[in-house]
């Protein structure tokens, strides 16, 4: 599948809707004009939003070529949580007059507001016009901060600072560069207790999964104005991050309750309400949140893997958590973007967030995709490696360096796991849009293209791999220790690698070029030959030596490819279809081998397996589909049966126990199951107490009758 | 207690009804044994499934193998039974006309006529057309059809596109409907066929394991996997299956299998029988009662009942 962006994006939260200290618009000769701009400038003051914007509308139709009204009008939308209302009103400001600089102003605020990578182009035009519009360098700093490139925020401080120098932002984000550094600021002094500057810092910090010194922060903000509600926001947010749920919610339903109704302060405060229906489950080291629905189908599986992977990442890493770590599941994709972002249309599966006083993962539930489109288990560690790194670093590693080892973790310890290289990634391999090393978080900060988010884990992991692969893989322990020591990308690199960044870049790009050659050389004409192949296979009759034929080589052109249409199943169905079992089985162990998910066809392998006689494998392959979907009723059923048949009756339990727990069409065969599970084990009473929920719902099923009499004369004292 | 034969349907029947109250259908009970009684004389049943139009290759082919599996399946279904399956070019309407009106020349009252319909259906807010090679057929028309045939136990398993649309004209007394879609406006392909004929496949269909998969229990297997595809896939679900009459159509059997029919004829073993069938009955009058009772009691008394009924069927076989 299309992995839209894995973790960590946390931090790009939609903060301050904050308008740039507005140029309020000229007011018109005309007296009905003036004083309809007056009495919307005066109901915005009084607070009274809606009146202002009508009145606004009034005098944009009674002078409709006035480009300063919509302007305005489009910040009174930008401070009230409508974006995209406002950035409708500054591009129709700019169809008027496109040398309007308030209108390019309000443009690039809303598009940094984005992490849109254009809104340096906005700035600029919005600086052309008007050279003394501070604003914009501020905008420009901020974004050059986000990219991690500190040279340049602290230079377009300065040209802000020149023009007004008590531009508090400007002040904010030279004070944030020094505290990112972990260096005292003589800059914090001069923010001179303005709520505005330390919301600047707490982003920053926030930005960089700093959590705690961002509430840090906020708290400032707020102390310094009770009423910067939007402080009161973020900080309720990223409490709620790190699962301080309680005065996260005084905090929202304090914004509430003062008209600041922003989508992330509504959305958390509907999510909070929705956590009745969760169910936590609470062991050494591991607190989990499951919703009611699918609570006792997940939780064996869950608690499996979080275990399993905290126990190779403490050996691994050298560091134990120092307390218990929360993972969070959530069936319905919103309340998980929503958990993370306050916001709907997250495109990511799971996302860390870490502190002293608290911390948290939150992820999809395996329901909350369609089949086979969703590892959570490769989600789990992946997130789970987060936890370790951000721990370790005391959350001061980098972003690459964290989503990159995440990434590599996903197939270190299973390598038939985690993502395959997507077409997106061989084009833009292909067309060299790879980053350097010292540049690639901006690849997941202010993306240049669609694609670049995706682009960038796949590089920052595939980086990883080069290290482990050139310099070993504890090497990347000692890279995280130097991050932990909050040093550039650049510094730890020479230090650790003994090579210059560029001199890396150039070896890692020929070692990932030399990888993906066949595939990139041959990508067009693998993207037609798979056309032609599945019209091949559509054809009554099908071809199936000319599918053979064509298919293998469409494998070798790109082995990772096992989405829809795949050359893999399509081979292996026309091997079948000439009776070549051996030949299919072999295909499958391909597909399944690179990461293949989709479930019809794993078990397809694997009934192949068992007829051939090897359950052994054919237990290994159905087990790859529990860390894709734990909720498929018939994958348990028939794990169960292998099982059970190869006398590893714990495990057959465990299959059984969730098929019960998925409330199956068929209640009596299920508890039957369970029951012959339990009783492989000894497990008499338990044995009994299911074949008798079997016999309830069936009281003739003559298996569980037979059973139930060979129990109770198992349980009757011997003579 | 009442007698044997009559009470041994009803339970039969309540086996098939989990998850409905005692209360709620217990007036369905004399029906149910009528029609139970009638099961057990030698009454035949008459299947005839219909794959329509596909318009497209893949629905071609996909129509035509549900009709070919479900064919295959219920040939094989065990008693007394006709199978006819119209398909591909087959199935046009002169066709299903002559189908329907041979089996209306040859089928009795006691015996029970099945009709599967898969496919491709249209409503245009009156009229119901089932889309097949050539001239489709009215909803009105197939009523008519159908009406000829004297058979007292009918159903329709209509699982085309639209196929809500179709129930007022197909209501008739002695006719149970089963559609796709809950009205003639859920017009997008459907995939409830492709369930129902896996109910007549897959034995964990069979609920009550009785070896006997009826019209409710594929009902109920079709029904909850269709929506259970919708939820899993993140689609907005566009068909709503619809069976108004539970207790009827668990008076169908589709399919059987095993030992169910076989019957005991020694009669040294009519005690066993009997007594088999009065603690089926004490089950369920259990059952009835589970809301009100203690859980430990109901659990005490259920366990010791069902310990019988596996005692007493295991002395019956000896």
């Amino acid at each position: 599948m299309t992995r839209l962006g894995l973790g960590l994006l946390v931090g790009l939260s939609l903060v301050a809707q904050q308008p740039a200290a507005p140029k309020k618009a000229v007011p018109s000769n005309d007296p009905r004009l003036a004083a309809g701009l007056a009495t919307a400038e005066a109901l915005w003051k009084s607070g009274d939003f809606e009146g202002a914007s009508k009145a606004f509308g009034a005098i944009v139709v009674a002078d409709p070529a006035n480009a300063n009204y919509r302007v305005r009008w489009g910040q009174l939308f930008f401070e009230r949580f409508n974006p995209g209302e406002a950035t409708k009103l500054y591009l129709e400001a700019l169809a008027i007059d496109d040398k309007n600089p308030q209108a390019w102003l309000g443009l690039a605020e809303v598009q940094a507001e984005e992490f849109n990578s254009k809104a340096s182009e906005a700035a600029d035009k919005a600086l052309a016009l008007d050279p003394k519009l501070y604003k914009a360098h501020e905008i420009k700093a901020r974004m050059a901060l986000e990219d991690d490139d500190h040279k340049t925020a602290a230079a377009e401080c300065d040209e802000a600072l020149k023009i007004e120098p008590n531009a508090v932002q400007a002040i904010a984000i030279h004070a944030s560069v020094d505290l990112l550094a972990d260096k005292p600021s003589t800059w914090t002094a001069k923010i001179a207790n303005r709520a505005e500057g330390f919301d600047t810092i707490a982003h920053f910090f926030v930005l960089n999964r700093r959590y705690e010194d961002g509430i840090d922060y906020y708290r400032k903000a707020i102390a310094a104005d009770p009423k910067l509600w939007r402080a009161h926001a973020q900080l309720g947010v990223n409490l709620m991050r790190l699962g301080l749920a309680g005065e996260a919610r005084t905090e929202l339903e304090l914004c509430y309750e003062n008209h600041y109704r922003d989508a992330a302060t509504v959305n958390t405060l509907r999510l909070m309400d929705t956590y009745v229906d969760y169910k936590t489950y609470e062991s050494p080291g591991i607190v989990l949140k499951l919703h009611k629905k699918e609570d006792e189908a997940l939780r064996p599986y869950f608690e499996a893997e979080i275990r399993r992977a905290m126990a190779v990442f403490e050996k691994k890493y050298q560091h134990k958590l120092p307390q218990p770590v929360q993972v969070e599941v959530y069936p319905n994709h919103e309340d998980f973007a929503v958990r993370t972002m306050g916001m709907p249309g997250l495109g990511a599966l799971g996302v860390t967030f870490h502190g002293i006083s608290g911390n948290a993962i939150a992820m999809d539930s395996p329901s909350g995709r369609p089949p086979g489109q969703f590892h959570w288990a490769s989600t789990l560690w992946h997130e789970l490696s987060h936890m370790y790194i951000l721990s370790l670093t005391n959350d001061r590693v980098v972003r690459w360096f964290t989503e990159g080892l995440a990434v590599h973790e996903e197939t270190a310890t299973i390598p038939d796991w985690g993502d395959r290289i997507t077409p997106d990634i061989i084009i833009a391999i292909r067309d060299k849009k790879l980053l350097p090393v010292a540049e690639i978080d901006r690849g997941f900060i202010h993306p240049k293209f669609p694609e670049q988010v995706i682009v960038s884990y796949f590089e920052a992991g595939k980086m990883c791999d080069y290290i482990a692969k050139r310099w070993g893989e504890g090497k990347l322990l000692d890279i995280a220790r130097e991050f932990a020591k909050n040093r550039p990308t650049v510094d730890v690199i020479r230090d650790q690698l003994k090579i210059e960044p560029e001199a890396f870049d150039k070896d890692f790009l020929a070692d990932l070029e030399k990888e993906t050659e066949v595939t990139v050389k041959n990508f067009k004409e693998w993207t037609t030959g798979l056309g032609e192949v599945n019209k091949l296979a559509r054809a009554t009759p099908p071809d199936n030596d000319a599918i053979v034929t064509k298919g293998r080589a469409l494998e070798f052109f790109y082995p990772d490819y096992v989405e829809a249409g795949n050359a893999y199943v399509l081979v292996a169905k026309a091997l079948l279809a000439k009776g070549d079992k051996p030949g299919a089985m072999a295909e499958y162990a391909k597909y399944s081998k690179n990461s293949g998910r989709d479930a019809d066809t794993i078990k397809a392998y694997a009934d192949l397996l068992k007829e051939s006689g090897n359950s052994t494998q054919a237990e290994k392959e159905l087990e790859r589909l529990n860390a894709i979907n734990p909720l498929d009723r018939n994958l348990h059923e028939r794990l169960g049966a292998l099982y059970l048949a190869t006398n590893q009756a714990p495990l057959a339990a465990r299959e059984f126990g969730a098929v019960v727990a998925l409330n199956p069409i068929d209640v009596a065969g299920s508890h039957y199951n369970l029951a012959m599970a339990f009783k492989a084990q000894g497990l008499i009473d338990k044995a009994r107490e299911e074949t008798l929920t079997a016999l309830e719902a069936a009281p003739d099923f003559r298996p569980a009758q037979k059973l139930l009499l060979q129990l109770e004369s198992a349980a009757e004292p011997k003579k | 207690m009442g007698g044997g034969v009559v009470m041994r349907s009803v339970q039969f029947v309540c086996r098939g009804l989990k998850g409905r109250s005692s209360q709620e259908w217990l007036p369905y009970k004399a029906l149910l044994a009528l029609f139970l009684l009638a099961t057990q004389a030698q009454a035949a049943t008459y299947f005839l499934t219909v794959a329509g139009l596909g318009g497209e290759p893949d629905y071609e082919t996909r129509f035509n193998l549900l009709a070919t599996d479900a064919d295959k399946l219920l040939r094989s279904g065990g008693g007394d039974r006709v199978v006819e399956t119209l398909k591909g070019p087959d199935a046009t309407k002169a066709k299903l006309t002559a189908a329907l009106t041979k089996i209306a020349g040859t089928a009795k009252i006691p015996d029970v006529f099945i009709l599967m319909m898969i496919g491709h259906g249209t409503f245009d807010g009156t009229e119901y057309k089932f889309n097949l090679p050539g001239p489709d057929i009215t909803g009105t028309e197939l009523a008519a059809l159908l009406n000829k045939i004297p058979a007292g136990r009918q159903l329709v398993v209509d699982m085309t596109s639209a196929s809500g649309g179709v129930t007022p004209a197909l209501k008739h007394d002695g006719r149970t409907v089963i559609t796709a879609t809950k009205s003639g406006s859920e017009k997008n392909a459907t995939i409830f066929a492709r369930y129902w004929v896996e109910a007549l496949r897959d034995p964990s269909a069979d609920t009550d394991k009785n070896e006997t998969v009826t019209a409710l229990e594929a009902y109920k297997y079709a029904s909850t996997k269709t929506a259970a595809f919708f939820t899993e896939q993140k689609r907005l679900a566009t068909e709503h299956s619809v069976l108004e009459d539970q207790p009827r159509a668990a008076a169908f059997p589709l399919i059987r299998y095993g030992a169910a029919a076989a019957k005991v004829t020694d009669p040294a073993k009519q005690a066993l029988v009997a007594k088999k069938e009065d603690i089926e009955n004490r089950i369920d009058a259990l059952k009835y009662q589970k809301d009100l009772m203690a859980p430990e009691d109901y659990k005490r008394q259920i366990s010791a009942l069902l310990l019988e009924l596996a005692r007493t069927q295991e002395a019956l076989e000896k």
